[in-house]
Parts: C-alpha cells; sequence; structure tokens
C-alpha cells in the first residue's frame, strides 16, 4: 500500500493536481467569502502544506509536479512586457513620477529593513538574506547570494512579502487613500513584486501594468543598488 | 498549433533572457531581461501582440497560481523562520508598509508637482 502511496505521490501530475485543487478551493472560498484576507494563493499554500503533513508526503515528492509549475515562473515575468506594452502610453506620460516612486521604494524597503535587523540584533547574514525581499523571487535570490545571506530564507520572505502586500492591497490603497491607480500600482509592484502584481492586475489593467513596470524597474534598481553595498 | 507557437515564442525568448543574463557581468535575472527583449521586440514591432496574447493572458490571468510551489517550499525552512518569528513577523509588515506609501506618496508628490509646474490638468 505504502509503495503505491510512494509512487503515486512522486508522478509528477501529483504535485500539479494537489496545486490545481487547493488553488481552485481557494478561488471558491475567496468568491464565496470575499474577504481580501481570503487570498485564493495563502489558502492554496496553507492547504497544500496541511496536505503534506497530514499524510507525510515528502516536500521532494511534491515539488516533482511543483517544479514543473515553477517553470512558469520566467515566461510569466516575462509576459509582464505585453501589459506594460499595452500601457505605453502611459509609461510615456508617467515616466519621471514611476521611476522616483521605484526608486523610492527600493531605498524605503532596504533601507528599513537593514535599521529593523540592526534594531532585532540579527546577525549579518540573516540580514542579507533579508534585504532584498520586497523584489521579484529570481532578483532576490541572486542579490541575497551575492552579499552572504541564506536563499532559502530569502525565498520564503519574498513570497511572504507578497502575499502580505497582495493581501493587505485593498487595505492599504484605502488607509493611504491611493486613488491614482497609477500610484497604486507604482506601490504594489515596489512593495511585493510579482505576487502583489498579481493582485494589481485584479484591481485593474492599468494598476497591474503599472505594477508590472514598478516590479521591474525596482528589480533593476535594487540590482544596481547592491552592486554598492559593502560585502 | 496556434497556442504552441505562442508558448514556442516565450520559451525561445525566456532561453534567450538565460543566454543574456550568463553574458553580464552584473546578477539580472534572466525571467527580467526576458521580459525587457519581449518588450524590445514589441516596439521595434518584430512580434506583435496577437502573435503572444493568447499565451500571455493565460500567464497574467493565473500568475498567483505559479507562485504555490515556491510558497510551500517555506516549510523547510519553518525552524529557521519561527526561531525569529517575532522580528521577521514585525521587519515584513512594517517595511512592506513603508515601502508602498514612500512610493506610492512618490508618484502622487511628483504627479502633483508636474501638474502645478505644467499649470494643472487632471491628476
Amino acid at each position: 500500500m505504502s509503495e503505491i502511496f510512494q509512487t503515486i505521490t512522486s508522478s509528477p501530475m501529483f504535485g500539479v493536481s494537489l496545486c490545481i485543487v487547493t488553488f481552485a478551493a481557494g478561488v471558491a472560498l475567496n468568491k464565496k467569502l470575499r474577504s481580501p484576507i481570503v487570498n485564493p494563493l495563502l489558502i492554496a499554500i496553507g492547504l497544500t502544506i496541511a496536505l503534506l503533513e497530514v499524510f507525510h508526503i515528502p516536500l521532494e515528492n511534491f515539488d516533482e509536479g511543483g517544479d514543473f509549475i515553477s517553470m512558469f515562473l520566467g515566461p510569466a515575468t516575462a509576459a509582464l512586457a505585453l501589459s506594460i506594452y499595452r500601457q505605453l502610453e502611459l509609461l510615456r506620460k508617467n515616466f519621471l513620477p514611476i521611476l522616483l516612486g521605484c526608486l523610492a521604494g527600493c531605498v524605503t524597503s532596504m533601507g528599513s529593513v537593514f535599521l529593523l535587523c540592526r534594531l532585532f540584533g540579527l546577525d549579518d547574514a540573516l540580514t542579507a538574506s533579508l534585504l532584498p525581499k520586497s523584489v521579484t523571487t529570481p532578483i532576490a535570490m541572486e542579490i541575497s547570494e551575492q552579499a552572504g545571506g541564506i536563499v532559502p530564507i530569502t525565498v520564503a520572505m519574498v513570497v511572504i512579502t507578497g502575499i502580505l502586500g497582495a493581501v493587505a492591497a485593498p487595505l492599504l490603497i484605502r488607509v493611504f487613500r491611493v486613488k491614482n491607480p497609477i500610484a497604486a500600482g507604482v506601490g504594489l509592484g515596489a512593495a511585493s513584486h510579482a505576487v502583489g502584481t498579481s493582485k494589481a492586475l485584479e484591481l485593474g489593467e492599468v494598476q497591474g501594468a503599472m505594477s508590472g513596470i514598478s516590479l521591474s524597474i525596482s528589480g533593476i534598481l535594487t540590482v544596481l543598488i547592491s552592486l554598492f553595498l559593502p560585502r | 498549433m496556434q497556442i504552441i507557437v505562442q508558448i514556442g515564442i516565450f520559451f525561445l525568448i525566456c532561453l534567450a533572457g538565460e543566454f543574456l543574463s550568463a553574458l553580464l557581468p552584473i546578477p539580472v535575472p534572466g525571467s527580467i531581461l526576458a521580459m525587457l527583449l519581449l518588450f524590445v521586440c514589441l516596439l521595434l514591432k518584430w512580434i506583435r501582440p496577437e502573435h503572444i496574447e493568447k499565451k500571455s493572458d493565460f500567464l497574467l490571468g493565473n500568475m498567483a497560481f505559479f507562485f504555490i510551489p515556491a510558497g510551500v517550499g517555506i516549510v523547510e525552512q519553518l525552524p529557521l523562520l519561527l526561531v525569529n518569528l517575532g522580528p521577521l513577523a514585525v521587519i515584513c509588515v512594517v517595511t512592506t508598509v513603508l515601502t508602498f506609501a514612500a512610493s506610492s506618496g512618490t508618484v502622487r508628490l511628483v504627479l502633483w508637482l508636474q501638474n502645478r509646474k505644467g499649470g494643472g490638468s487632471d491628476e
């Protein structure tokens, strides 16, 4: 019995199916409860982890299918080019505000992470792992590795930051009274990269495109800033 | 067939991005370079939106889904995360709020300044 179980769970189909089922459950719950806290991604991750734990399924088995899904993160990032292209006029007209907004976001993110890490007395390796946490996973991993960080911690914090930004987006927009869709999009992209962008796309085409522009400009700016970090 | 061609365009551009990333002396991820490449191709009209529309709308419309495995991977770092749970939670929340406020605030400020200087159109 356990051998059959092992065979089934280590098939790539298992990880993919599990993600689809839990994500579908997340989307259904989100539609029913209509609350931003009930984020489909958050539910899917929670449910998947819970199921793996309950049935003692090793992460390696899940990753057979998980890696297949992760492979699409690259093309998904590239696809943002089309949403930016569709908003080309808006980008041309607002280039300076967007660029400065991204710069302010990067500096604030890295600066506040650094100060808080010092305040809590976290060690250098942990600090280096947290510094790039507001930018998209592939960039953050590179920066963390270069700066002597612990890459899996960076990935975890990047994902948590992204989910947090996406979940809190409607609240943040209300609290800071960001009525302008450009400002909302740039803010979401700068604070919570591609996961925030997935939420911005749900808020509207302009927000989504701006968030996509912002996550790419912020990513590149963060790479440039981190070149000047002492190591 | 159409969708296979579109998937092919995406994978080829991503491969080109990986290639460029390996050539560049600074660490810029292949996916970001692929996005820039695709953007340039669109600007130069080498690729038209209708060539890649179906695949990109599929990718963009389901973006959150592709992050599930990365999120599930957190489970492996749980011990280290739990030891520092308090500080990490505070850092995550505070810096995310600050970053959002700083960047969206700057966009609004610059737009406002530009409008004032330019004689004021709509915000």
